[in-house]
């Protein structure tokens, strides 16, 4: 069930984040340091897409594939991701 | 909409100028021609001679000759950089003459290049395209040099590094492993590490052409010795500090993933259609066999186990060739679903080849394991094949392609998409240049599916063939349906590479999927088409056969007359000297 993309703050997105990586990996939401890229955990780059059609199923937001490889870390996708949500919210008005 | 009622051709053109279907079949033959028959003791490209090349762990020299006269390489570069590439799927058409006789040949004298120059016809400037068509016409040589051998498939945590020097350009420094030509190419394609940031923007390919480099800092490594295509090239490359001009970069400094990624899905689409010739080989070889050999006061092939075995191979062939024409046309008319067409081609493509092959070696018998004489080429060819799984994405790679774009593809693809024009399965219809630009990552569409699903208001139901066709065509759809249900319904931990083994069986059932949505598109436009075989409901119905017990579905019995159909196309094939995939062409034996 798609959630509105408005209300997010970046703490909120960074929990979110936090804790789909932590399901992909199969490790504790605490294990996921916001700010550690997440090729280190071993997420592949192709598996990066799986993210991105996550945020679309859950926000009902296309994002870039390549979203994740360019904020590659969950804090930077988090701004990211706020910033994209405001621009199309902007956008839609 | 109706579709597959419109002859089949090329559309006009002024009378007496060739168009694409006249030159891909013209060069076909002057390949056969040049290559001669290969059961042919005298000639020098003879299995005979190939597997003396073999046992010496040599490339054929007569092999290499007669390509260069051929000017095999113009075929690897585009039309527009002076070159003969214009479609996939007919380049696809040419190598297999090729990779019939000599899958070291094949990889060798030319894949290898082209699996080099699709990153530069994607991403590199006019000069990089220029100069990289000037070394294949002038009969150089391109490595593709990707791999270490630490790292395998991860390739976004290789270390080879290219690393941005003050004074502009770039230092190699490093190794790369088992790269075919790594020793005698004129030009190395390389995938280096630019950044030392770990992800998936920290690398750049680079078009490094040898003149230019400084010999003293880098060296070629020892030859490795493999289990197949012994004659090929595979050495490795180190360097120290070799420094790299800026011109060398090719596309964006940090998008090297990215470009492998797009780039590759023309190889890996093209590919394994291309090795399909040598188990065309291999199938004309244990015919031969079967229908000489005696026992039991019969021919091996009046046994009905064998004589199946043999129509089954056919129909594996067909199944193939049926899927690479769909993932090659696709490059052209649906650049953004190619990456999981490529994937999935270059996953079971091999698979079913090698399948087949093995299926061939127990009528084969004890022959199958002899190094020479009439049957050795066919020992030649099984331990050959397999590098096709193993190269350029294993087959696990490859299905861990698919996995994340499932979720999606449920949701949003499957089900809802429109049809895939007629022309994805059109054998010979033209085609508009290659969209190099327009290959992306991953798109979340999939019209080839969607052509299954719209065929099934289409398909006849007159004859049994056809009754079967479209009673499969309807378990196929049944099949999509619960993909669907699963691939929506997929775990988070289930989208990775990490993803369980059950998530992998289900990237498996769908390339079947896949594979039997282009066998239905190219029987309904080979109706109306030419070739009586093609048009013929009989090879449709019995490839669909073979695909819906693979998924473990329970087809109808498959008609007595189709398999006689298909039997008989076997042994006329085999007589007249013609091609076991879907074009039924002219061979020099
Ligand atoms: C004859 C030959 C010629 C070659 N020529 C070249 C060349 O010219 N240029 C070049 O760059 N390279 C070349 N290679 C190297 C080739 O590309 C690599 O061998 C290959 O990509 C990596 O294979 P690996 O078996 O080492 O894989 P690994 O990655 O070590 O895989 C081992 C196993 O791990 C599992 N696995 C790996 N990745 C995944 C995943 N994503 N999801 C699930 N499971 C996975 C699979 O079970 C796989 O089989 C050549 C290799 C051969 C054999």
């Amino acid at each position: 069930m798609p959630v509105p993309t408005t209300g997010h703050t970046v703490e909120s997105l960074t929990t979110w984040l936090g804790e789909r990586i932590a399901l992909y990996l199969k490790r504790q939401p605490a294990e996921i340091d916001p700010t550690v890229p997440l090729a280190e955990y071993g997420l592949d780059s192709v598996a990066a897409f799986s993210l991105c059609g996550d945020i679309e199923e859950d926000f009902d937001f296309i994002l870039e594939p390549t979203a994740a490889w360019d904020y590659p870390t969950v804090q930077a996708l988090a701004e990211h991701l706020i910033k994209e949500f405001d621009a199309a919210k902007g956008g839609a008005a | 909409m109706l579709i597959g009622t419109a002859p089949q051709g090329a559309p006009a053109r002024p009378a007496g100028v060739p168009g694409q279907e006249e030159r891909v079949a013209a060069r076909v033959a002057e390949l056969e021609h040049k290559l001669g028959d290969p059961t042919d003791e005298t000639n020098e490209v003879s299995y005979t001679r190939l597997l003396q090349d073999d046992e010496a762990g040599e490339i054929s020299a007569a092999g290499e000759r007669i390509l260069d006269a051929a000017v095999l390489n113009a075929d690897f570069v585009p039309r527009a950089e002076g070159g003969r590439l214009e479609r996939i799927d007919t380049l696809v058409r040419v190598m297999r003459s090729v990779f019939r006789r000599d899958v070291t040949l094949g990889l060798g004298y030319g894949v290898t290049s082209f699996m080099a120059g699709v990153n530069v016809w994607t991403e590199g400037d006019a000069d990089q395209r220029a100069r990289f068509a000037r070394i294949l016409l002038d009969g150089g040589k391109v490595s593709v040099a990707y791999h270490e051998l630490a790292h395998g498939n991860d390739f976004v945590r290789n270390e080879f590094e290219a690393r941005p020097s003050v004074d502009g350009g770039y230092l190699l420094n490093g190794e790369k492993q088992v790269i075919n030509n790594a020793d005698r190419a004129a030009a190395w394609v390389l995938f280096g590490r630019t950044n030392p940031a770990p992800g998936s923007r920290s690398h750049s390919v680079f078009f490094a052409e040898r003149a230019g480099l400084d010999a003293s800092t880098y060296r070629v490594l020892p030859r490795y010795d493999a289990v197949g295509v012994r004659g090929c090239h595979l050495s490795g490359l180190h360097f120290d500090n070799t420094p790299l001009p800026d011109t060398a970069l090719v596309g964006e400094l940090g998008k090297g993933v990215e470009l492998a990624l797009r780039a590759f899905q023309i190889t890996r689409s093209a590919v394994p259609g291309m090795a399909l010739g040598a188990t065309d080989t291999s199938l004309r070889t244990v015919v031969r066999f079967a229908l000489g050999r005696q026992l039991y006061r019969k021919s091996v092939m009046d046994i009905p186990h064998a004589k199946a075995t043999l129509s089954a191979a056919f129909l594996d062939l067909l199944i193939c060739d049926s899927l690479s024409l769909a993932a090659t046309r696709a490059v052209h008319l649906l650049p953004e679903e190619t990456s999981v067409y490529a994937a999935a081609t270059k996953y079971l493509v091999p698979k079913l080849l090698t399948e087949a092959m093995h299926e061939l070696s127990i009528v084969l018998g004890a022959r199958f394991y002899v190094r020479e004489g009439e049957f050795g080429i066919f020992q030649k060819h099984i331990r050959d094949l397999p590098v096709l799984s193993l190269g350029h994405a294993g087959s696990a790679a490859c299905q861990a392609t698919i996995i994340p774009q499932l979720p999606r593809l449920a949701r949003r693809a499957w089900f809802s998409d429109d049809p895939a024009p007629a022309a994805l399965f059109r054998l010979r219809d033209d085609l508009d240049e290659i969209p190099f630009a327009d290959l992306t990552l991953a798109s979340g569409r999939d019209r080839l599916s969607a052509s299954l699903i719209a065929a099934i208001d289409e398909l006849p139901s007159g004859t049994p063939e056809e009754r079967t066709v479209h009673a499969i065509a309807l378990k196929m759809m049944d099949e999509l349906r619960r993909l669907q249900e699963a691939g929506s319904s997929l775990a988070p931990e289930d989208r990775t590479a990490l993803a369980s083994p059950a998530t992998f069986a289900l990237a498996d059932r769908y390339t079947v999927l896949l594979a039997a949505a282009s066998v239905i598109g190219v029987w309904q436009q080979a109706r109306t088409a030419e070739d009586p075989f093609l048009a013929d409901p009989a090879w449709a119905a019995a490839a669909l056969h073979r695909l819906a017990r693979r998924l473990g579905q329970n087809p109808p019995d498959l008609p007595a007359a189709a398999e006689a159909r298909v039997h008989d196309e076997v042994l006329r094939r085999f007589h007249d000297r013609t091609s076991y995939d879907l074009y039924d062409a002219p061979l020099a034996g």
